[in-house]
């Protein structure tokens, strides 16, 4: 009898590497360190073991040792990056260097990276229209910027080394999961490495091997899938010129037989040209460096030299897994869904699963929480991942508009949009990435499941601090902000309500109010307050990635419950 | 969605409507109605009417 084909093997065409070219990067190598399990006659078991070393796999693995939760992470070569292909995500949003500050990394990150705010749209010889990001409200109250452009491997590398400066997880190189088997207890893994192969236990499996994950044929998992004939080609070139900062898009660029282009900028000033190619296009052909160079050459003029980094053809696709957990595994970054990068919804998706599995992780191992938070994992970040697989879809079919009425309409709207500004929103070169709101989640109440920004505050003393200041302090616990006065008798109620729960309470005050708690920030331009939407005196429970849980007015029952909520409890 | 009479004059932006087209080739008579489409859909903006509009257009059965 033949096996049942598992749904995602249809699919499978690559956005692998196998033809990827270019002088590339010389990526940094880990040893391999001999695991106690090799040498043991038991099968060890361990809380959490991660799989997969990339942006998600090393941000969970970070997250956990910034709480102090110990875990294994076991990758399958020796080094950051794809052996070969050195580049993958370029373009960091706002939340994900949010996450990083708090881990710890976002300092290197913003001194390798480059910031850009402005983006401009063209279609044959005309610019469209332009945005500047920075000028824009909803990006004002970080003290991150809206975006940073910086190599994934770069933000791999800083991960990797702030873990083990945190200590307490297992990074384990060159170590391949090839087998893998659930009961009502524990998961095994079967580990291949130089030495040998072993078996290890976990309570929880974190699949964040990537789009050729094993686990979902492992798993049964069901999903959803598209593949469309669009081919594109990616160039990561230096130059010696330099282009301006700024995002260009073509949607119809007459160097390119009138498809799409883009050019974005990095570290090391490298920039990544990506070619939009003709329908069904041979992979093999189009990234021959002689075709390559000689697009390059189109669009650049003869003059330029140009020193190519890489060169990767991709075939866009998007998948999306019908649900994050499968027993004793969840899903994350690209094992839950695989998204065209359009928008920069890949990675920094990915970024923003991690960050939302790690402190729940933390929550139920310290015996704060009940399992049951980990359920909301699967219900907060499959909502992510469908949204965000719905709006790069959408800007597929725009750059991918076929002959007949889909072109015509393009064709309207950029007509149109060189004339009105209310047609420049039908343009679509990608949705920035944003942190997606959480509608259905049951441990957020109505007016919460949106991210707080990264805020400024001023500590006692004048000292600038930052909302991430206040997450680590709690180090896995929620954040209770208390705005406005009160009296010595409402603390002591305060403290007496959420005594024994993990939650660490601070007061909100401008300056014109004496605080009457130890614990307290100064709010000047109640820019915190306006980022928890909450007007005059009231409560913000803050979860630790940084998520409003509930907001309130009083401090009664309706705190308490809203704190158990947030633990399901 | 109204289905009665909201024009001020029903003949007179038919009239206008294909005297615009007049002279026009099959291409430019395509993308004067996807612009018109597109600059009318902006004027509703509510995105449950759009909806129940090309619902509406949709229904050839007739």
């Amino acid at each position: 009898m033949r096996p049942e084909t598992p749904s995602f093997a249809k699919v499978l065409y690559t956005n692998g590497y196998e033809f990827t070219q270019g002088t590339g990067y010389t990526l940094p190598e880990y040893p391999f360190v001999s695991p106690p399990d090799l040498h043991s006659n038991q099968v060890l078991r361990n809380a959490i073991v991660i799989v997969g070393g990339g942006i998600t796999g090393l941000t969970l693995a970070c997250s956990l040792a910034n709480q102090g939760v110990k875990a294994v992470l076991l990758d399958e070569d020796n080094t950051v990056g794809v052996k070969g292909a050195s580049s993958r995500g370029i373009c960091y949003t706002q939340k994900s260097l949010e996450i990083f500050e708090r881990l710890g990394i976002y300092k290197r990150i913003a001194a390798k990276g480059v910031q850009w705010s402005v983006g401009r749209t063209f279609a044959g010889k005309d610019e469209v229209y332009s945005f500047d990001l920075s000028a824009q409200s909803n990006f004002n109250l970080s003290a991150q910027p809206p975006f940073m452009n910086i190599q994934q491997f770069y933000i791999e590398g800083f991960l990797v080394e702030r873990i083990a400066e945190l200590g307490g997880v297992d990074l384990r190189w060159n170590s391949r999961v090839t087998g893998f088997e659930q009961n009502d207890e524990f998961a095994t893994l079967t580990v291949q490495t130089p030495e040998g192969t072993y078996h290890i236990q976990a309570d929880h499996v974190i699949d964040a091997t990537g789009s050729h994950t094993p686990f979902h044929a492992w798993t049964g998992v069901s999903m959803q899938s598209t593949k469309g004939d669009d081919r594109w080609c990616i160039a990561d070139v230096r130059f010696n010129t330099h282009p301006p900062v700024e995002r260009h898009t073509w949607i119809e660029a007459p160097f390119n037989e009138n498809r799409a282009v883009w050019q974005h900028l990095m570290a090391d000033d490298v920039w990544r040209i990506d070619y939009q190619m003709a329908p069904n296009a041979d992979p093999a052909y189009v990234s021959r460096e002689d075709v390559v160079r000689e697009r390059l050459e189109r669009q650049f003029g003869k003059e330029v030299k140009v020193d190519i980094v890489w060169v990767g053809p991709y075939a866009y696709k998007s998948q999306c897994v019908d649900t994050l957990q499968m027993g004793r595994v969840y899903f994350m970054g690209d094992t839950a869904k695989v998204v065209s990068p359009f928008g920069a919804r890949g990675g920094n998706t990915g970024v923003s699963d991690a960050d939302n599995l790690a402190w729940k992780l933390g929550a139920v191992l310290k015996g704060w929480a009940s399992p049951a938070l980990l359920d909301s994992y699967n219900v907060e970040r499959l909502e992510a991942a469908q949204e965000n697989v719905r709006v790069t879809n959408r800007t597929a079919r725009f750059l991918r508009a076929p002959e007949g009425m889909e072109r015509s309409f393009r064709h309207a709207a950029i007509s149109l949009a060189k004339q009105y500004p209310f047609a420049r929103s039908l343009i679509n070169t990608g949705r920035m990435a944003v942190a997606n709101t959480y509608t259905r989640s049951s441990i957020c109440a109505d007016n919460g499941g949106i991210s707080l920004q990264n805020v400024s505050l001023s500590w006692r003393k004048g000292h600038n601090g930052v909302v991430n200041d206040l997450l680590n302090w709690a180090a896995g616990r929620l954040v209770l902000l208390s705005f406005g006065t009160s009296t010595q008798a409402g603390l002591r109620r305060l403290r007496t309500l959420t005594e024994g729960t993990p939650l660490r309470c601070v007061q909100v005050v401008d300056t014109l109010t004496p605080p009457q708690a130890r614990e307290h920030v100064i709010d000047t331009q109640h820019r915190l307050r306006s980022a928890c939407q909450l007007q005059g005196q009231g409560w913000a429970l803050v979860r630790p990635d940084g998520y409003l849980a509930a907001t309130g007015h009083r401090v009664d029952g309706s705190l308490i419950e809203a704190i158990a909520n947030t633990l399901a409890l | 969605m109204k289905t009665t009479a909201n024009f001020q004059d029903a003949d007179g932006f038919y009239e206008l409507l294909i005297d615009a087209h007049a002279d026009m080739s099959p291409e430019q008579s395509e993308l004067l109605n996807t612009r018109l489409i597109l600059i009318l859909a902006n004027q509703i903006g509510d995105s449950a009417l759009l909806r129940e509009c090309i619902e509406a257009a949709k229904d050839l059965s007739i």
